[in-house]
């Protein structure tokens, strides 16, 4: 016991020092740069975790999104989504507060009010029809805008949770703790409705990027470096907030 | 009469010299929001047409040659491998570059029947060019936002970047290509040996749809 308890830590250094992308000699600066703007330095086991990933999410994720699409209909869904985002406004607005922007938490609260009263608990997206589009933030974001750059750190592959970078990974129990409905409740009931959230909200975004996913995947001839580099675009379009807002429609338009 | 026609001219000339700053600014926004428009209608009639595969194909390739600048996106994404690059290496890369482009369209043509498009706005986008946004609907899906990078920088509009929902795709596929040549220890030949796998790959799917 003794010994193990010694032996797993150098375990875990061992695969960490065996999962470093190794630096390029001085003698090739631009290969060094490149290294250095990539920002992955522990690329394989990131690679390694990528594997996981890509089973897991073969084996249960895909195929739970795809029965959701099959066995919930269009309208039912479009209302699920809009329930989930809208119990994700309070978060955006205190992350918006945190960011000093006062205007935008405000319009963020009328979001949250009107949706929550006139449309049903969140079911209908009327503020969006008024004009008030939604907007997402978490604290992620707030640290970007905090610290003036849009560069997050080394890249990071969660096991589950995809990509991140250093700053997101260490930005998510503090939007666990932003997140009103954290701290509403307690009981067996309310657990069990959390982690229900938590697990159609993570079906309801795999449903949508199907078709994306796919046809990333077959187009790309590295798929990992490929999500990496969309991921880090994406969130630097998002800390910009330049992103156009996203509403869900309830039946196709033609 | 003789002065009265020459403040006429003056102030003709003084409205031309007036009006041509705006006109330069608008006129690359609204050229290559013109360009968009007929590139993509013309896309669009091949798309939509009932031709053969490879017939459509040839058209798509042609219109592509004519409004992509394949052989500066080609370089852009190989990066600082370009300048080290053989010329054979160059040539070949080129050719595999433009070849996918092409394929990845000819590969998808039955999803690809009877999409609508529609411009939304060009925006100006200092040296790099003008940012055409266009609104692209496939069948059964909802419409998303594909904008175009159009550069002026040869003299006519040529379309440089796609970017859709914030990605640029010659950053992507930049990103994606420099670690196909890190894994292959470097080599440019690693990148040229899976360009072709999956151009044939691509040859495989639309043979499979056709």
């Amino acid at each position: 016991m003794q010994r193990l308890r010694l032996v797993a830590p150098l375990f875990g250094l061992a695969l960490i020092v065996s999962g470093c992308a190794t630096l390029p000699p001085e003698s090739d600066p631009e290969a060094r740069a490149e290294f250095f703007e990539r920002n992955d330095p522990i690329e394989p086991l990131n690679r390694a975790v990528f594997a996981f990933n890509e089973a897991f999410d073969h084996l249960l994720f895909r195929p739970a999104a795809e029965a959701y699409r099959i066995f919930v209909p269009r309208p039912i869904r479009t209302g699920i989504g809009n329930v989930l985002d809208n119990l994700l406004v309070p978060r955006t607005a205190a992350n918006q507060l945190l960011q000093g922007r006062p205007d935008d938490a405000a319009q963020s609260v009328v979001r949250f009010i009107i949706n929550s009263t006139l449309g049903v608990f969140g079911i209908f997206d009327v503020a969006s029809d008024m004009g008030i589009e939604p907007r997402f933030e978490d604290f992620g974001q707030t640290l970007a805008v905090w610290a003036g750059t849009t560069k997050g750190g080394p890249f990071l592959m969660l096991p589950i949770l995809g990509p991140s970078t250093l700053r997101d990974t260490f930005a998510l129990p503090f939007d666990v703790a932003l997140d009103p409905w954290t701290w509403v409740g307690q009981g067996d009931q309310v657990r069990a409705l959390r982690v229900g959230r938590t697990a159609t909200q993570a079906v309801d975004a795999r449903e949508q990027f199907i078709e994306a996913g796919d046809a990333l995947r077959a187009q790309s001839l590295d798929f990992y470096a490929a999500l990496r580099s969309i991921y880090l675009q994406r969130r630097e379009r998002d800390i910009r907030n330049e992103g156009a807002p996203q509403v869900r429609r309830f039946f196709d338009e033609r | 009469m003789r002065a009265h026609c020459r403040t006429l001219l003056g102030a003709f000339v003084a409205c031309l010299f007036a009006a041509s700053p705006s006109l330069a600014n608008d006129a690359p926004a609204s050229a290559a929001a013109a360009f968009i428009e007929a590139r993509g209608a013309a896309l669009k009639e091949v798309l939509d047409s009932d031709l053969p595969a490879s017939e459509k194909r040839e058209r798509v390739a042609s219109i592509l040659r004519d409004a992509v600048d394949v052989q500066g996106v080609g370089q852009f994404v190989l990066g600082r491998h370009w300048r080290t690059a053989s010329e054979a290496n160059r040539t070949e890369y080129l050719r595999l570059f433009e070849a996918t482009l092409i394929r990845n369209l000819s590969a998808r043509f039955g999803e690809l029947k009877g999409l609508r498009f529609s411009v939304v706005r060009a925006q100006p986008r200092g040296e790099d060019g003008v940012m055409v946004n266009t609104l692209v609907e496939f069948p059964g899906q909802a419409p998303a936002q594909l904008d175009w990078l159009v550069s002026f920088a040869s003299g006519r509009p040529l379309i440089v970047d796609l970017v859709a929902e914030g990605t640029s795709l010659r950053i992507t596929q930049r990103s994606e290509y420099s670690a196909v040549i890190q894994r292959g220890g470097g080599r440019l030949d690693s990148l040229l040996d899976a360009m072709r796998r999956q151009l044939s790959a691509l040859e495989q799917k639309e043979l499979a749809q056709n």
